[in-house]
């Protein structure tokens, strides 16, 4: 028991940061009705980022807070200058331009910032030394670490959660999501509010990716994928227009994720071939979850009018 | 003024020939001057276009996006490798084995895809690309009991008068490559041009109109799902018959986006275009990575040969806003100016009966 109960907190901790990614898909996806495959990428480039603040002598803190802000500026960035135009083409072209720009990204990066294919040493936001845990029970501890990034995770979807329901600019997103024409019409700037729900998406990004740097203790070029194929998972499985959705599917996935990377040892053998099955399960999962309840468990199905 | 030419004129089917007979000439050329090294890189490339001609039918005509393409090319291989290696097959019945199995798995991921749209169906193509090297890696582990899986090599056959060294290796694989392709590009040429064809585009388009018009949705999108992954498996299989190991890291979701890239390079929708984006995307690439190094006009840190990826999704972007429907959309709007071709008009009788008699439907004739 006390072993099983382990795995799902270590599972919480990497499943808050793929609620933190979904999160951001999602509030992409209510906007525009596009996924953002670059996601993944773009926090990659702001982790990156952050981690040369640091490398020039400031705190993790202060480097990770102007990665997420330089962030949220290049993601209203990114919606203006490429993402508007390209959905004026086709939702095709969207698609196009946001695969290209995962590929185009990921190849910047490992040109930009020398050794990042190898993977740097990167330093945690919160205590992460052997001995900094709660000790729950005879054999099971809590690690500061995880704590930490599990209420900086809580900390900011409340955060948003405020911004959605109780604020006038939040008021604006839930309508350019639910009927863009119907707000165009009563005065809401459909463009300011898609580019603030791009730089929100990319700025959780940023944040996510330093927290995963931490809990890995190295980033690589290939960090970003896993996660942000398991946090669109996670987007999916609790619906894409579900910020509680997100929420709820990447901690679940996380301990998913945790736990069957951990049980089926003697059937999966190595513990990398362990960790990639544990992917494979969880996508299993979630394609059964699809074919139950195709937009989703917390996601609105949309009627069309024909 | 643009020359107008009528569909199945002489001079219409004049074009063609031409058009047919400069592409032999080409390919010909190619055989009877390249070195075995460029001959080795074509097969590459045709690799790709095989794959990226199995997405148009799919994604341009269909409208059903796969990031997963790289599973099925991946599963071919793997197929053919083993039952050559373990069960002694020959290579052409590999062939149709892998076929047949792509055919079936592809149906299968069709099923689900059935419920789902857009961004949820591209979830789950992706997450097929993802776990097939996990299952690969497990079949080499559990299956094969090594780290690689042996490839065919394939020799030329005797009646072909090629040996078995590699200049008449890679001569051979060429003609297989273009054969491969030439019959990947016929059977998505004849599906579009035909009834079936028809409903693919009507499908992508408008699903509810064309359940309404009578088109079997269900079967349409999973049956085109499979020919697709079976169209990919030859892609698939001529990799393997090239390689002399073949590892689980071979068909990574970079190849599906690849794919992908390669596709919209060349025009989707378009039925030369994913042969031409193909080989583009290819070419360029590896000249960028060949040239990088010595392109003064790089800034400092991407004055490197990794830079051709960041390059390639550049231009991709740029493609994307100059010419929506890639390369050969490019060309065509340009040759309309001075070429157009007039569609053939409707048959005499076939007109003649539409006008003149009411649909039994109209007529009240259909309880």
């Amino acid at each position: 028991m006390g072993e099983f109960l382990q795995y799902v907190i270590n599972g919480l901790a990497l499943g808050a940061i793929y609620s933190l990614v979904a999160l951001g898909l999602v509030v992409i996806y209510r906007g525009t009705g596009h996924l953002n495959f670059a996601q993944g990428e773009m926090a990659l480039f702001a982790t990156f980022c952050a981690w040369w603040i640091y490398d020039h002598g400031s705190t993790m803190w202060f480097a990770v807070i102007v990665a997420a802000i330089g962030a949220f500026v290049v993601g209203g960035v990114i919606e203006f200058g490429l993402m508007r135009p390209a959905g004026k083409k086709s939702p095709l072209a969207v698609v196009v331009v946001s695969i290209a720009m995962f590929q185009g990204l990921n190849s910047f990066t490992t040109l930009l910032f020398k050794g990042s294919a190898d993977g740097l040493a990167f330093p945690s936001l919160f205590p992460n030394k052997p001995l900094d845990f709660f000790r729950l029970g005879d054999n099971t501890v809590w690690k500061y670490q995880d704590i930490g990034v599990l209420l900086t995770v809580l900390a900011l979807t409340g955060g948003l959660f405020l911004l959605f329901q109780k604020t006038k600019v939040g008021l604006a997103m839930r309508m350019v999501a639910n009927n863009p024409d119907s707000a165009k019409l009563v005065g809401v700037s459909t463009t300011r509010t898609l580019m603030l729900s791009w730089g929100i998406s990319s700025a959780l990004g940023a944040v996510a990716g330093a927290m995963i740097g931490g809990i890995n203790t190295n980033i690589t070029t290939a960090t970003m994928f896993e996660i942000f194929l398991l946090s669109s998972a996670a987007a999916t499985l609790g619906g894409l227009d579900s910020p509680l959705g997100a929420l709820v599917g990447g901690l679940s996935l996380g301990i998913i994720k945790s736990l069957v990377s951990h049980y089926p040892k003697d059937w999966v053998g190595s513990s990398y071939i362990g960790a990639q099955t544990a992917v494979a399960v969880a996508f299993i999962i979630i394609l059964v979850v699809l074919v139950v309840r195709p937009s989703g468990l917390f996601g609105s199905s949309r009627v069309e009018r024909v | 003024m643009p020359i107008v030419i009528k569909e199945g004129s002489p001079q219409h089917w004049g074009a063609r020939l031409l058009a047919s007979a400069a592409m032999f000439g080409v390919v010909y050329y190619f055989y009877l001057s390249a070195k075995p090294a460029t001959l080795e890189s074509i097969t590459e490339a045709t690799i790709i276009a095989i794959a990226a001609v199995a997405l148009n039918l799919l994604l341009g005509y269909n409208g059903q996006i796969s990031i997963g393409h790289s599973a099925f090319a991946g599963l071919a291989s793997f197929t053919t490798g083993y039952t050559v290696s373990a069960w002694g097959w020959g290579p052409y019945k590999a062939l149709l084995l892998s076929i047949v199995l792509c055919f079936i798995v592809g149906f299968l991921v069709g099923l689900p895809a059935l419920r789902l749209k857009g961004p949820y169906l591209a979830l789950v193509t992706l997450a097929v690309a993802f776990v097939w090297p996990t299952i690969a890696a497990q079949f080499l582990d559990k299956t094969v009991k090594d780290t690689k899986l042996a490839g065919l090599r394939l020799n030329p056959p005797e009646w072909s008068g090629l040996k078995a060294n590699r200049q008449d290796r890679a001569i051979y694989l060429y003609w297989l490559g273009f054969v491969l392709l030439l019959v990947a590009y016929v059977v998505v040429r004849n599906l579009r041009k035909s009834r079936i064809g028809r409903s693919l585009v009507a499908v992508r388009d408008n699903e509810t109109a064309a359940a309404v018009m009578g088109v079997n949705l269900r079967l349409t999108k999973t049956i085109t799902f499979g020919v697709s992954a079976g169209i990919t498996a030859m892609a698939g299989w001529l990799f393997a018959a090239k390689s002399s190991a073949m590892f689980e890291t071979d068909f990574l979701i970079l190849q599906a986006i690849i794919y992908l890239l390669a596709l919209f390079l060349g025009g989707a929708a378009t039925l030369t275009g994913p042969v031409v984006g193909a080989f583009a995307y290819y070419f360029v690439n590896r000249f960028v990575k060949e040239n990088a190094g010595d392109w003064t006009f790089l800034p400092g840190p991407l004055k490197n040969e990794a830079v051709a990826p960041f390059l390639l999704s550049i231009i991709v972007i740029v493609f994307v806003f100059i010419a929506p429907f890639g390369l050969v959309g490019f060309f065509k709007t340009q040759g309309r100016r001075f070429f157009t071709i007039a569609p053939r008009p409707l048959r005499l009788a076939v007109a003649q009966e539409l006008q003149e008699q009411p649909s039994p439907a109209l007529a009240g004739e259909v309880e």
